[in-house]
Formats: C-alpha cells, structure tokens, sequence
C-alpha cells in the first residue's frame, strides 16, 4: 500500500476513535445531568422540610423563644421558603444561623434529622456539581462545547459545618467554593 | 427498602470489609429492610440464603494482603441477574475503586448507588492509578461514604470526589457483657495488658510494647502482657527473649466470641501501632468491652479515642513514653475505671443500631421514596436470561460497546 493509503488508513482510525470518545463523553454529561438535576430536587426538598420546621418551630413555640427571636425565625423560614428571595444561599445560612441559636430543649424533636439530611444532601448535590464541571473543564470536551447548550452547574454553599471534618492536607481540597 | 450490598472480597475469608457488609445486613434486616448481598467466595455452598455468589474473585497479592480481582464476563452476567431479580431501592456497593465486582456493579447498574470506601494507605498507589480509568464509573455513584477521616482524605486526593464520613459499625452489646476468658479477671490480682492484632508486622508495634514491658515489670513485678492475633510463633519467642518471657502469653488467632473475652479480661488494651490505620476498630471493640485503652498517637486512633479523652494517647514509636503510661495506669484503678466509663460511653455512637440509621439516611438521600429502582439489564438484554452460556457470554461482551453506539 502506498503511504497515501496508510495515511487515509491512519485518518481513519483516528476519526473512529475521536467519536467513540465523542459519544462516551456525552453519554457522561448526560448521566451527568440528571445526577445533578436528581440530587439537587433532594436537596432543595431537604432545605424545605427545614424551613417548614422552622416556621413551626417559630409557631409553637414562639412564648418560650421570646418575641424578637420569633419574629426573625419566621422571617428567615419564610425568606429560605418563597422562590422569590434572590439570594438561596444567604437566605438559608441566615435560616441556619437563627436555628443554631435555639435552645437544644426548644428544638423540635425532627429537627436534628432534618438537618443531617440537608448536609448529606447538599455534600451529594456538590458531589455531582464537581463531576459534571472536571469533565467539562477538560480540554476537548471543552474545546467541542460538548455540554451544548447545558449551564454550568453551580455549588450549593451553606455553612451547616459540614466540612469541619477534614484536617490536615485535604482540608481545602474537598469544597472548591465555586 | 430493597437494599442490594455489593462485597468485593471472598466473603468466607476474614476481613474487615467483609465483617462490614455482614454486620449491616444483620443489622438492616430486623428493621424491616429487604438486604440481598452480592460476594465472590471460595466455597458457594458455604453461603448463607440473602447472600448471593458472584464467582470466586482471583486473589491478587499486594502489599501483603490480598485484593480479590474479579472482572469476568460470567461475573458480569451474574451482577446482571442479581439486579434484576433484586429491584433494589439503593445498591450499596464496597470498596469500588479496584478492578473488582463492585467496580463491575457500578458498570452494569442504573439507578440510584452509594459507595463506601474502607481505604487504608497501602492501596493508595493503586487508587492513583486506577481512580482516573474508574471515574467514568465511579460518576455514577450518588452518594459516597468514607469510614474514617483518612479514607476520606485518599478518596478526595485520588478520585477527586468528597464522602460523607460513617465510621465502621461494632456490635456493643456483644463486647459489653459476656464472659471472661477462663483464670482472668479485669483488676484481679494479675495486671494484664492485652494487645491484639499480627504481632509479626512491626508496624502494630509490637516491638515497642515488648521494650516498654521492660520498664514495666519493674513496677509491677506479676504484670502479665497478653498477645492475640495471628503470627509467627517462633519469631514472637526471640523478640521476647528470655527476660520477658514469663510475663508474656500467647493467645494465638482468637474467634470473635473469644476476642471479646480477652478484650474484657484484660486491665489496660494497648495499641502500639506505628504507621497509618485507616480506622481502629479494635479500639472501639476494647472501650465497648470496658477496658482502658492506650495507644499511640496515630490520627485514627487521636479520633476514635476523642483526642484523649475517651483513652490515653502516646507518641508511637516511643518505649519510654509507653512505659511510663502504662505503669501509671496500672498503679491507678480510679484513672482506669474513669477511663472505662468515658470509653464505654465514646464506644455508644460506634454501635451499629446507631451507625446503619446514618446509612439508612444515606440510602434515603440518594433513593428518595418514589423514585425508580437499580436497574441492570437493558431493553435488549433477553439473551442473558436464557441458560446458554454462549449467548450470555457474546452479550455481555459487547455490553460496554454497545452502549457508546447507541447514545
């Protein structure tokens, strides 16, 4: 065979595998996406749960807290709640900060769990953020815009002293702060 | 739920991994859970009836345990068949980051998979290595748990990805009442310092404990040293030496029930290690039993034992250090029943009932109720459910090709 053959052979097999990888990698994106879409609906139902304690929480037991703390718990429960507050991040750090202020014998007894449940959440929901954006911070899933028309996901971060656990080399390496 | 649990290594060899998805299976299963486990084994017979046989894993020898390589087509199929007959909420998948049957589940299964890493320092070579060729599958798990701070650590550092951390579970109640192993009492008129583990691998320390041993005896001249575990015998007698030898007994490889025993016979429980344990179990085992526990300063230990206040801490590696400790604590029964309590109480959160409830939240999180369950097969997939191998080998083959096609 000429070298002219063998080139075009080259091209060839070249080709097939740059679509192979093609397929697999948007195979992945897509995968992808519905992690992120799936933990990302636990996660704002999690978040939920624990406005909707905390509205009850300000509710019933509103006497023992005393007046202004009650006020600002239901403000921050209806502020986390309502989809028209810009900011769902400060508004639910601003949540967690009032609901660790409460009295552990004034918490209603769900309260713990549910706010387990929105750490766990919220680490697997960043979890799926930070697969989808190294695949789409390589080079030439990058450079063939791969994702389409797809945002780039963002971190969902809290302060729900999750991240204390960590010491030593790694402590910076698990929450890129996106 | 329908909770499927993948264990990577031959399930009738000991191990901790396997002790694990053991124990949560027996622990789920009473509280109403459906649990269906998938293991490679030597002997299928030997299985019991939840516990479902993948094929025997091929053991691999590396850095002085064995990791069960298990990638074959037949092993592929059998997951297959496993998850579809199971319909599980949640597959629970072990150690997924090896060229093994957990790494195969995560390949096969569609829906939601939660993964947990036991991962202690000798494998992080191989993790470097192989994370990148796993992550493509390792993408698919939606919820990570690490057993420890470390695991989590070399989980991050490798597979670029966090884990919630879920420490291993230990069965309390066993540990906190029982017998005592026969002539042997805790504050008898022998002080007995237990250590447990392979007394031939340096990096427990033994050699430390022996030199300390020294010192001690000198203290208290009846003080007795007892070593549980597997070894070489011979190698134990000449690190002894004569001068040691009638203040130290062998026990020898010990069942659990026995462990227990020993572990609550036993005045002071030392672990002298030197070098990295991902997680000490044995420690928590020793608190959960009543006894003091000494050990040195290892993060996994600082963490089990409470920076110290749930146990005495002491520089590995340091004879003199592990002396003095050890003689003063043999002289206060006040600081040792203090201890006790405080380690009785540190192991309570250690107990299984408490640490599948944090599993269980896990499976909740990543498998709301409602959603689809864990599927393996695809639209074209009748061929493997009819008994000719041949068939079932040709489609599971072109399985992981055809699947890049079609998308």
């Amino acid at each position: 065979m000429t070298p002219g053959t063998w080139l075009l052979l080259l091209a060839g097999v070249l080709l097939l595998v740059h679509l192979g990888w093609t397929t697999w990698t948007l195979t992945r994106l897509r995968r992808l996406e519905g992690r992120v879409r799936r933990s990302w609906d636990v996660l704002d139902g999690a978040l939920l749960r624990r406005a909707e304690l905390a509205a009850a929480l300000a509710r019933e037991r509103g006497s023992e807290l005393g007046e202004q703390a009650r006020s600002e718990l239901a403000a921050a429960a209806a502020g986390a709640r309502s989809p028209a507050a810009g900011d769902r991040e400060a508004a639910e750090n601003a949540l967690g900060r009032l609901l660790r202020r409460v009295p552990a014998e004034l918490q209603l007894p769900e309260a713990a769990d549910a706010d387990v449940r929105v750490g766990l959440a919220r680490r697997f929901y960043n979890d799926a953020v930070r697969d989808t954006r190294s695949l789409r911070a390589q080079r030439l899933s990058r450079v063939f815009r791969l994702h389409g028309r797809r945002p780039l996901p963002r971190y969902f971060d809290i302060d729900d002293g999750q991240d204390a656990v960590v010491t030593g080399s790694a402590a910076g390496g698990g929450r890129a702060g996106g | 739920m329908r909770i499927g649990l993948v264990c990577p290594y031959q399930w009738d060899v000991p191990g901790g991994v396997q002790y694990h998805v053991r124990d949560l299976a027996e622990t789920l299963r009473p509280l109403g859970h459906h649990v269906q486990v998938l293991t490679p084994a030597e002997h299928e017979e030997s299985l019991p009836p939840h516990v479902t046989f993948s094929g025997r894993a091929v053991p691999v020898p590396y850095n002085g345990s064995v990791a069960g390589v298990q990638f074959g087509l037949v092993s592929a199929a059998r997951a297959r068949r496993w998850l579809r007959d199971g319909r599980f909420d949640v597959v629970h998948v072990h150690e997924p980051a090896s060229v093994s049957l957990s790494l195969l589940v995560c390949m096969i299964a569609r829906g939601p998979i939660v993964a947990t890493f036991h991962a202690a320092t000798t494998r992080s070579k191989v993790l470097a290595a192989l994370g990148p060729v796993a992550r493509p599958w390792l993408e698919r798990v939606t919820g990570r748990i690490a057993v420890s701070d470390f695991a989590r650590r070399v989980q991050v550092e490798h597979l670029g990805g966090d884990a919630v951390v879920i420490p291993n579970g230990v069965h309390v109640p066993a540990f906190a009442a029982g017998p005592t192993l026969p002539g042997l009492r805790r504050g008898g008129d022998v002080p007995t310092v237990g250590f447990l583990g392979r007394y031939d691998e340096p990096r427990k320390g033994l050699p430390v404990l022996l030199q300390a041993m020294r010192t001690v005896v000198g203290a208290h001249p009846t003080a007795q040293l007892l070593v549980a575990g597997r070894g070489d015998p011979a190698e134990l007698d000449r690190l002894v030496g004569d001068d040691l030898r009638p203040h130290v007994r062998l026990l020898g490889e010990v069942s659990e029930a026995d462990k227990a025993a020993f572990l609550r016979s036993v005045d002071v429980y030392c672990a002298p290690g030197l070098l990295g344990e991902s997680f000490g179990v044995v420690l928590v085992e020793a608190m959960a039993a009543g006894a003091p526990v000494l050990a040195s300063d290892l993060d996994a230990f600082a963490r089990v034992l409470e920076d110290g206040a749930a146990g005495v801490l002491v520089r590995r590696g340091d004879p003199a250090a592990l002396a003095g400790e050890l003689a003063g604590l043999l002289g206060d029964p006040g600081r040792r029943a203090r201890l006790s309590a405080a380690g009785t109480r540190a192991a309570a959160a250690y107990d299984w009932s408490v640490v599948a409830a944090r599993i269980l939240a896990v499976y909740e999180t990543v498998a709301p109720a409602g959603g689809a369950v864990v599927d393996g097969s695809r639209d074209d997939d009748a061929a493997l459910l009819g008994p000719p191998s041949g068939s079932e080998r040709d489609s599971t083959f072109q399985g992981p090709f055809r699947r890049r096609v079609r998308h």
